[in-house]
């Protein structure tokens, strides 16, 4: 070669590094004049709040001067702003406590994301082909306003639908006033890992329809049935306070833990004893554990009060619930069954909690009921280191489901031509069953306020996309995870990055633009105005000690991260709960007969994607999973015994079939799974998810047979069953190159 | 008297849930390698939890144990690393100095522990996910070894703060990312030299171990031992 | 080439050739890393510590450096003999680690009034007009293998005066490195000072 090709290649070799190596300003992007006064090097701390699962936790956001590309009024240059650094937790936020679980850690990439959604889009080409064309923020917002607009305003349905997570605070007053507007709106608030299950059982058993506030830092011995409390259940950073003080923080005392499940998960993992427990049959043995208390005389039947009262046969002590006559269906041993109730009722206080698979069978309804009946059997119900609740509105139930959605948009029961999308990626959570790819492409106009392009998104015809969280103004009311009123609120920690809007900013603007009696009812110019109203109330009502009047109360209320009361003001627990629940004992039905079907199928929520929302995160991709160690995959668990009756190794590509699909992925043999069941992480295989997560894995999901919970609206996500076959070599990536055994050496007790 | 920072790790309230893996990354501007170079097992992660399975079905127990650089008192990363980039500082840390690292790996082939991580590829970032590295903490380059400081650029800000206050550091003060993150609070940061200090006090458990004790390694790292539950005790 | 009658310089040619095929080798290794990057996505930028080109790694080994070519000829002799302070403008600096250098905002709450006939500054109001900050370009800094993190405000507070390490800034107009700012420059005071001179003080 000569010196000429010597160069270019040299010249070849190495990425772009940062623009700043240079030290000439004519080879640099132009830099903006800062907007905000920092000083570089020293950190400032803003109040924020997690919006990642629904617990609702305080953030603390380190900012830092730092220098980003941005656009202003069409030029690209870097801008010296308030970049946020690290997030913490807000050590006075009553729920949190300044602690915060791997996925609030990992927020912070939500808005760094390269792939987040710059500006409003809309689609060009047919739907579904993913080809958008950017345009102005005028445009888009014209184009939305004049599809609302167009809807009629007759005595028949509207046409409007929205599908969102279920809302709370000022977001739910801007959705639920936009929704009313229009007749008859089909407005599905709705998550996969939802707990409309738990919040009806509450509801019937103890007259709050929240999910439970665990007081477990007072308890003596928790009874889980399922419930991933200290992973991804209800309030996992809450409940992991309480747990590890209930285990180490009491001199001289250390609660016992036990889990009932098919499948250890993170929570099963820290439990004393691990149980297995037949799919769907979690009810009958909480039931077991009740007739034996109650035969013994351990504790009064009268004890559990109403929520005894819902299950069939109570005030005849359960006869048909001895431990010998269900021992062979919970595949509990009836010795078990005796000691631990023994166990659970001489050491008090004792807390009984359902959730997950257990609440997610077609009987997980009374599943959750006879839990319920359990814990007020044993005295914890409104009582320290028991179940309480928070004193937050409870949540009124929907009846409309995104099955239900996509049924009648199907039959043409339901004219929907303008949907609109916030928080949501239905085409991710619903099965394939529901067909509801198929009623999307019969709704004429769909806009999404998503910050990334998902399988949904690229389905919509306008892209409005939202800020990111940390770019926001929030407010929130948790639902659980304390006892203390809370109103959380939080000023955007930093500027926005790109040219993104906030969407309740969007529809007030939408609003405001369609005039009449919408307009009206939703009469703030920005969201943060409807959250200063919201504060505004809360001062009248509430008073304060430190404000003297409702603007320092404002004021204060967003340096601190929102607003709670000294106090605990635990909802009381009511003898009077709605009616007519369905307290019979009802066996759980699974899709695909055993002889074709020999698995139960098991899909679980990832300690890191959550419930798929959190895939694009590379942060989340390269954590190993925390019990099978599994990076930038996923895989099909299944028993060690399992596996060699079907000759499976580690890694081998499996076919799972359903009775409605089926998906590839690896095999992972795993000991702490029955060899009856296997069980697979939801999180992977977006068809469009950024990058880091577009076409990578499987999605249980898709396979799962369309089979609801009795009772309710839900879906029952753990009912179906599955057969497999060896499809091929994969090689899962696992962290820990092999799920290792404890040695001799490695035992430390 | 110096202050001897050490750790304890309370493995009957660690859940196994990464928060401080996660916190950890943030923290310290560790680069995520990629799914192609994690098979190769170069994912970096100071911080990790091990899982431990014993038993056949069903009764198969599981046990966490988050593993990091165990600051050991008698390293044996120490004296083989041929520039002394990997040393011991006066407060009881082993320092990685990314400058004086010349890559030759020894200190990994030597840590039993295996918490050291060697940057085989220059990191990269795709923008603008760099927007969140810490600018308090170096972004290591190519063929430098890196590991966990124990966030010991929190701990020179905070003894710089003290020095400007004129008053002594006080316990807790100094939390690590991973500390600080931890929901069951199963991580405890202290001055070993500080018989008052909560890490000194637990340090002294009769749960406490050391992993790989038996090496002479002499960890900083206190692991207090999962308890078991007695009937008789918790009556 | 006839075998056994490689000159010298043939081998260097040929060496140098293999360590930029291994280089190139190593680039597309680190581009595969970023896998389901559509060619468009692979084109916008990443952020790395790698230099950009060798002859670039190559001047930093050496400690090359390039004299920066600032925007405005700024003059720090005017401003000091005019009586103001060097914490005046470099905020910050007892406070953290890092000095700031005013935005476009700040010199014209002055200098919308103050000697607005010279070029000099009617270009300085020309930014501001643009909306643009000034593009002032880096003197001070460590090379990057340095892995260093300096923190001002233990030497200010400590009495450490500027001009220790930046130079009299009375006899400089735009700011130069008149110190040479080495390692053992560091140490020698440091130890003057009975300051700590364990490693991991300064580099982390």
């Amino acid at each position: 070669m000569d010196r000429r090709d010597f160069l270019k290649i040299s010249g070849l070799a190495g990425a772009t590094a940062a623009l700043e190596g240079c030290g000439n300003p004519d080879h640099q992007l132009i830099r903006f004049i800062p907007e905000e006064d920092l000083i570089p090097g020293i950190a400032t701390s803003k109040p924020s709040i997690c919006t990642l699962c629904p617990a609702g936790c305080g953030l603390i956001v380190r900012v830092m001067q730092g220098e980003a590309e941005v656009t202003r009024d069409g030029r690209l240059g870097l801008l010296k702003m308030g970049l946020a650094k690290k997030l913490e937790g807000n050590p006075a936020h009553p729920i949190n406590q300044g602690k915060l679980c791997p996925r609030g850690q990992a927020g912070l990439q939500v808005t760094y994301h390269p792939d987040r959604l710059k500006g409003p889009l809309g689609r060009v080409g047919p739907r579904g082909q993913g080809q958008f064309g950017e345009m102005t923020w005028d445009t888009a917002l014209r184009q939305l306003v004049s599809q609302l607009s167009d809807l009629q305003l007759s005595n028949q349905e509207s046409g409007l639908a929205l599908i969102t997570p279920p809302l709370r605070g000022q977001k739910k007053t801007i959705f639920d006033a936009f929704a009313n507007h229009y007749k008859k709106p089909l407005f599905v608030e709705s998550a996969f890992f939802g707990d409309e299950v738990i919040r009806a059982a509450n509801a019937a058993s103890f007259g709050q329809a929240l999910p439970p506030t665990l007081d477990l830092a007072q308890s003596n011995y928790v009874l889980s049935f399922g419930a991933d409390f200290l992973g991804t259940w209800n309030s996992p950073v809450a409940q992991a306070i309480g747990y590890g003080h209930m285990r180490t923080g009491r001199p001289g005392q250390r609660a016992k833990f036990v889990q009932f499940e098919q499948r250890i998960s993170q929570t099963g993992a820290s439990a004393d004893e691990w149980i297995f427990v037949q799919p769907g049959t979690e009810g009958l043995l909480a039931l077991a554990l009740a007739h034996v208390i109650m035969a013994e005389k351990l504790r009064p039947a009268a004890a559990a009060g109403h929520a005894g009262s819902l299950i069939d046969g109570w005030s005849q002590a359960l006869p048909d619930y001895a431990p010998e006559e269900i021992a062979e269906r919970t595949s509990v041993k009836a010795e078990t069954i005796s000691r631990l109730a023994r166990e659970a009722a001489a050491h008090g206080p004792a807390v009984a909690v359902a959730g997950n698979a257990a609440t997610a069978q077609t009987n997980g309804l009374f599943n959750a009921l006879a839990v319920n009946a359990l814990s007020a059997l044993l005295g914890s119900v409104g009582q320290p280191g028991g179940i309480t609740f928070s004193p937050a509105p409870a949540i009124k139930e929907s009846s409309l489901s995104l099955e239900i959605l996509a049924s009648q948009l199907n039959s043409g029961a339901a004219p929907v031509k303008v949907l609109l999308l916030y928080g949501a990626n239905p085409v991710f959570t619903a099965p394939l069953a529901w067909g509801l790819r198929a009623a999307l492409d019969k709704v004429p106009f769909i806009a999404s306020f998503s910050n990334f392009m998902d399988e949904t998104t690229a389905l919509a015809d306008l892209i409005l996309p939202d800020h990111s969280p940390l770019e926001s103004w929030l407010d929130d009311l948790p639902v659980s995870g304390s006892t203390r009123t809370i109103v959380s609120v939080a000023p955007p920690a930093m500027k926005p990055l790109h040219d993104t809007r906030a969407t309740p900013d969007v529809l007030l603007d939408v609003a405001h633009q369609l005039g009449g009696d919408l307009a009206k009812a939703l009469p703030w110019r920005t969201y943060d105005e409807a959250i200063q109203t919201s504060f505004a109330a809360l001062y009248k009502e509430k008073g304060s000690k430190t404000a003297k009047d409702a603007d320092q109360f404002w004021t204060k209320a967003q340096e601190q991260g929102g607003w709670w009361s000294a106090e605990s003001n635990a909802a009381p627990v009511s003898a009077r709960g709605a009616p007519g629940a369905a307290g019979k004992a009802a066996a759980p039905h699974f899709d695909g007969e055993a002889n074709d079907y020999p698995f139960h199928f098991v899909p679980f929520a990832s300690q890191l994607f959550f419930d798929g929302s959190l895939a694009n995160l590379p942060w989340m991709q390269e954590v190993p999973d925390p019990l099978t160690t599994v990076m930038w995959g996923t895989w099909v668990e299944l028993n060690p015994r399992a596996a060699q009756k079907l000759s499976i190794q580690q890694g081998d590509l499996l076919e799972v079939s359903s009775p409605h699909g089926k998906l590839r992925a690896p095999a992972l043999i795993n000991p702490g799974i029955s060899p009856d069941v296997v069980a697979m992480p939801v999180g992977q295989g977006h068809e469009h998810f950024t990058r880091y997560a577009s076409r990578r894995g499987a999605n249980p999901v898709s396979i799962l047979s369309p089979l609801s919970i009795e009772g309710t609206h839900s879906f029952a996500w753990a009912a179906t069953r599955v057969k497999l076959s060896v499809a091929g070599r994969g090689k899962p990536t696992l962290f820990g190159a092999s799920l290792r055994e404890a040695s001799a050496e490695l035992e430390h007790r | 008297m110096a202050h001897h920072w050490g750790m304890v790790i309370d493995l009957d309230r660690c859940t196994g849930c990464e928060a401080c893996v996660v916190a950890c990354r943030a923290e310290n501007n560790i680069q995520t390698v990629g799914e192609d170079q994690a098979a190769r097992s170069r994912a970096k992660h100071w911080i990790r939890v091990e899982r431990y399975y014993e038993g056949e079905f069903p009764d198969v127990k599981v046990k966490f144990q988050p593993v990091l650089c165990q600051q050991c008192d008698a390293a044996p990363c120490e004296p083989v690393c041929p520039t002394f980039a990997s040393y011991h500082t006066a407060e009881g840390l082993n320092g990685q100095i990314y400058n004086r690292c010349i890559g030759t790996r020894y200190c990994a082939n030597a840590c039993p522990y295996n918490v050291r991580f060697f940057n085989f590829y220059n990191p990269v970032w795709d923008k603008p996910l760099h927007l969140q590295l810490n600018p308090d903490v170096s972004v290591r380059s190519v063929g430098v070894m890196e590991k966990c400081t124990f966030c010991v650029q929190r701990i020179k800000a905070a003894e710089v703060q003290a020095e400007a206050e004129k008053r002594p550091l006080k316990d807790g003060e100094i939390r690590p990312a991973c500390v600080q993150s931890c929901p069951p609070t199963a991580l405890v940061f202290g001055d070993l030299n500080d018989p008052e200090s909560e890490a000194s006090g637990l340090a002294n458990s009769r749960r406490s171990t050391k992993l790989l004790e038996e090496l002479g390694t002499r960890p900083k790292v206190t692991y207090l031992q999962r308890d078991s539950w007695h009937a008789s005790e918790n009556a | 080439m006839k075998l056994g009658s490689l000159d010298r310089y043939s081998y260097l040619v040929a060496t140098l050739g293999c360590i930029t095929l291994a280089l190139a080798a190593a680039r597309a290794r680190l581009s595969a890393q970023r896998t389901n990057a559509s060619p468009q996505q692979a084109a916008a930028e990443v952020f790395t510590p790698a230099h950009p080109t060798v002859y670039e790694a190559v001047r930093e080994f050496l400690g090359v450096r390039s004299n920066p070519v600032q925007p405005i000829a700024y003059t720090h002799k005017v401003h000091l003999a005019n009586g103001m302070q060097c914490t005046q403008c470099h905020v910050g600096v007892d406070e953290g680690p890092d000095a700031r250098i005013p935005s476009v905002n700040f010199c014209m709450t002055c200098h919308q009034v103050i000697a607005t006939d010279k070029p000099e500054i009617k270009r300085l109001a020309g930014y501001k007009a643009r909306g643009e900050d000034v593009p002032w370009q880096r003197v001070y800094n460590f090379e990057p293998s340095a892995h260093l993190k300096f923190n001002h405000a233990p030497h200010i507070r400590a009495g450490v005066d500027c001009s220790v390490c930046h130079g009299d800034m009375k006899q400089q107009t735009v700011a130069e490195r008149k110190v040479d700012l080495t390692m053992g420059f560091c140490i020698n005071c440091h130890q003057q000072k009975s300051v700590s001179v364990d490693c991991v003080t300064c580099h982390f």
